[in-house]
């Protein structure tokens, strides 16, 4: 478990070197993605100041909700960015570098990229918190926590949909629209949808766990809470390296989608 | 022990066909056409440490596929193999600490660091202590001669250039057995030779064995003691280089030229004429030894005016592999000959 | 002519022949719908009324359909441009005998329209389903014109965002924020109808309402007035932007031909 850190570090460490030979483009794509977010939350105060509440749901929580999704979904990019492109990697059959090295593959290949825009929506998370009006510094303790854990379950997602590659040669506009569908998810309001449809949100497209329960969290402590952020996340998890691993062994089988022989 | 046995190796794909169109890609969806590629079929060889050996084969052989069985990357439909002790595709993670792989194709190297930047990721990778890395860089960077290199970011070099570093570090760990899939496609010939030199010091060195996949037979000329030549998945020929070279020895390539113009009608018994050059000064003949001795030749040839200037040499490595590919699987004296 | 025409008819067929995308794409549309749905429904319901600033759930439901469609729809012409460009392919493009920018319209027009085709199709289907059926038959052709000058207008920002290539490192901020700017100057998430004056004042003297909101809007409630409005405005719009993109255009290639690519 230690040399795995140790190894994970000295590929962060990598990665950021690799990231500050293109300084430039690293800090200009952060900045646009700030401004993208906040552009795009201005629809949502337009919207909030018109119609102020949607069943109890409020621009307050949308600032705490929108907050996490962001920072969850920077941090991803930060620290893992090859999850937005695994399909791609698995179907080109770039696994093969990473299965020749003896180190566990699933997190050599997730950290072995940093998105750059990334540290845009990381930062502009916490921005969104500061501005919520709820802000504390407890809040902001159970912000990381909530954070860390929604991060884990978006890779979860993101590990697991892309895993079908293996299987289905899935690439990249599949990839998009899940990510598009579960971010979207987890910043509509929850008050929107009925159970069903909630269900939905905790088991398929584990949305719920990227926002509403998060920020709750946020919102104010609570162990029940606390309790199911941390299921989610290791229901996810464990769900997630078992399908890639299957996969992988379809892979290693030769029998996988590849484009390439 | 020998490094890598393999028994009976087989592997078969089976794909699905996958055709474009809206209708054939419905279709596909309910009656799915598998495709059966048998890239492997019932493959035995050995290889001893620190042995120097070559495969070589055309494109879709089964080189890449024997590689990636070797590395683990893939197990096999049949057969058994075993890599410096340990089952590969059963043992991957354990052998990886062991073996190093360069495909010719997939660069290992970051692509926007300088190489040194990889080397020590590699190092961490391989749980190698900083201080030793370091030294082992230094060594590595001398044999192949990249000490300046290595600052540079990876995609500011030439392809040479590159091929060295990516060489190297797949020696960064001391790895006992060295797998190259293709290392010099797209190389020029100085660069080759280069890496070739290098290679062939460091496995003197450190008694790594070197397994090499290639297209160019210069490659195995220059690197490998032993080949074998694999085409359809089967193995077709193997032996050493040097033998194989004498074995299929069945021409003579001559250059001559005179002080004096050649006549029309020129023509040595038992020789071929190639070519008269323009101002018939000089000729290109080939003939087989076998038949015609070479003594005649050239008594014939000396004979025959003032002779100027002469080159005498073997078909190259190339065509000798090529009868040898159209020959395929079928057995024949030749063959018999070969397996020594 | 003819020449645009083959190149507008191999961009279909290629459309066409990778179902698996236009599929996924379809997917997406479907999804924002129901979350839409969702949303409005719940918001009539709060507002305690069939009829928000002159729309109903329904007219609201359609127009939001048809601004998906165009969305989801429209070429990304500003990546593939802004590719072409730093790749130095756009030389390519340049020897042939054809302009370049008529070259991009008809591929782009070939690529989107099967997929505006279908994106309307599901999307129309389940909105019906949810909120009830289309407008008139009557209203169709007037928005498909609006619908037309919107999509030029698209055009000519994507391939002018795609053209700052030559002078800038990173389009894809650019990309982003264009889209948000969309998103809410031309009510994209929200009908303009529903904004505070002021800001409805804003948005209806730049572009952005002329690309969504226009042809959106006279899909659900089709004027004569309002229509000469947004035909003239498009109009205006696509002499400027057009213009300029002509003469960034001319400009980039004078440099071009300069500096050998």
């Amino acid at each position: 478990m230690l040399r795995e850190l140790k190894f994970l570090l000295s590929l962060w460490k990598t990665n950021l070197a690799a990231a500050m030979e293109y300084r430039l483009a690293f800090f200009s794509q952060s900045i646009g993605m700030i401004l993208n977010d906040a552009v795009y939350f201005v629809v949502w105060i337009i919207f909030f100041d018109r119609f102020p509440s949607i069943r109890g749901w409020q621009l307050t929580d949308m600032f705490i909700v929108f907050g996490i999704s962001a920072s969850a979904f920077g941090l991803a990019g930060l620290l893992f960015g090859n999850a937005f492109n695994l399909g791609d990697i698995i179907v080109k059959g770039r696994l093969d570098y990473y299965l020749s090295l003896p180190r566990p593959t699933l997190l050599h290949v997730l950290a072995s990229r940093v998105v750059p825009s990334s540290f845009g929506d990381f930062l502009y998370g916490f921005i969104s918190y500061f501005a919520s009006g709820q802000f504390s510094m407890g809040g902001l303790g159970r912000f990381i926590i909530a954070v860390a854990l929604a991060m884990t379950v978006f890779l979860a997602f993101l590990v697991l949909v892309q895993s079908l590659a293996f299987w289905m040669g899935t690439g990249g506009v599949f990839t998009s629209m899940a990510i598009n569908a579960i971010v979207t998810f987890a910043i509509y309001p929850i008050t929107l949808f009925n159970q069903t449809a909630k269900v939905i949100l905790f088991l398929v497209i584990p949305a719920a766990f990227m926002g509403a329960v998060p920020a709750g969290f946020v919102k104010g402590f609570s162990w029940s809470t606390l309790g199911l952020m941390l299921l989610g996340a290791a229901g996810f998890l464990t769900l997630a390296i078992l399908v890639f691993h299957a996969g992988l062994r379809r892979y290693e089988s030769g029998s996988a989608y590849q484009t390439e022989v | 022990m020998p490094a890598i046995q393999v028994t009976n190796l087989t592997k078969t794909f089976r794909t699905k066909r996958k055709a474009a169109g809206l209708g054939a890609s419905i279709r596909s969806l309910f009656h799915p056409e598998y495709k059966t590629i048998e890239a492997v079929r019932g493959l035995s060889f050995e290889m001893e440490s620190g042995e120097l050996l070559g495969f070589i084969g055309p494109n879709g052989a089964g080189k890449s596929t024997t590689i990636k069985i070797l590395t683990g990357i893939l197990f096999p439909s049949g057969g058994e193999a075993k890599v410096l002790g340990f089952i590969p595709w059963k043992q991957r993670q354990k052998l990886a600490y062991h073996i190093g792989t360069v495909f010719g194709q997939r660069p290992q190297l970051w692509y926007h660091l300088p190489a040194i930047d990889t080397l020590i990721l590699f190092g961490k990778i391989y749980e190698m202590e900083d201080r030793e890395t370091r030294r082992r860089i230094a060594e590595l960077a001398e044999v192949f001669e990249i000490t300046d290199l290595l600052e540079t970011p990876v995609r500011k070099l030439s392809l040479g250039q590159r091929m060295r570093c990516e060489v190297a570090a797949s020696l960064l760990h001391k790895p006992k057995l060295l797998l190259l899939d293709e290392p010099s496609i797209g190389l020029d010939v100085v660069a080759k030779q280069h890496i070739r030199d290098a290679l062939r010091e460091m496995a003197k060195q450190e008694n790594v064995g070197v397994l090499l996949t290639s297209h160019d037979a210069g490659d195995l000329e220059a690197l490998c003691k032993r080949v074998i030549i694999i085409n359809h998945g089967q193995i077709i020929y193997q032996d050493k280089v040097s033998t194989l070279k004498r074995s299929f020895l069945n021409s003579k390539l001559v250059e001559v030229r005179y002080a004096e113009q050649i006549p029309t009608g020129f023509h040595i018994e038992g020789t071929e004429t190639l070519k008269v050059a323009k101002e018939r000064y000089g000729v290109k003949l080939r003939f087989d030894p076998r038949i015609t001795p070479v003594e005649k030749v050239m008594v014939a040839l000396s004979a025959a005016g003032t002779l100027v200037d002469i080159t005498v040499s073997d078909p190259p490595l190339e065509e000798v592999i090529a009868a040898i590919y159209k020959k395929g699987a079928s057995p024949s004296p030749l063959l018999e000959r070969g397996t020594g | 002519m003819k020449k645009y025409l083959a190149v507008f008819k191999i961009n279909l067929l290629n459309s066409l022949t990778y179902p698996a995308e236009l599929v996924t794409r379809s997917a997406m549309i479907l999804l924002f719908m129901w979350i839409f749905f969702q949303l409005w429904r719940i918001t009539f319901t709060a507002a305690g009324s069939d009829i928000i600033n002159s729309l109903s759930l329904r007219d609201t439901m359609w127009y939001l359909l048809l601004a998906e469609t165009l969305e989801l729809g429209r070429p990304r012409l500003a990546r593939v441009i802004s590719e072409q460009v730093k790749d130095g392919s756009i030389a390519y493009l340049l020897n042939k005998p054809y302009n370049f920018l008529l070259y991009q319209l008809s591929s782009g027009l070939g690529e989107s329209l099967p997929r505006m085709g279908m994106l309307f199709v599901l999307g129309g289907a389940q909105v019906w389903a949810m909120a009830g059926p289309p407008p008139d038959l009557v209203n169709w052709p007037i928005a498909l014109v609006a619908l037309a000058g919107a999509w030029l207008l698209h055009f000519c920002v994507n391939a002018l965002i795609g053209l700052s290539a030559f002078a800038v490192e990173e389009v894809a901020p650019f990309e982003w924020i264009y889209q948000k700017l969309v998103f809410i100057l031309g009510g994209m998430l929200i009908p303009l109808d529903f904004y505070p004056v002021w800001l409805q004042t804003i948005a209806k003297s730049l572009p952005f309402a002329y690309m969504m909101y226009g042809p959106a809007r006279l899909f659900v409630q089709p004027d004569p007035v309002f229509f000469t409005q947004i035909i003239l405005g498009q109009l205006l719009w696509l002499a400027v932007l057009g213009g300029l993109l002509v003469l960034v255009f001319s400009r980039g290639m004078k440099r071009l031909a300069i500096n050998g690519g």
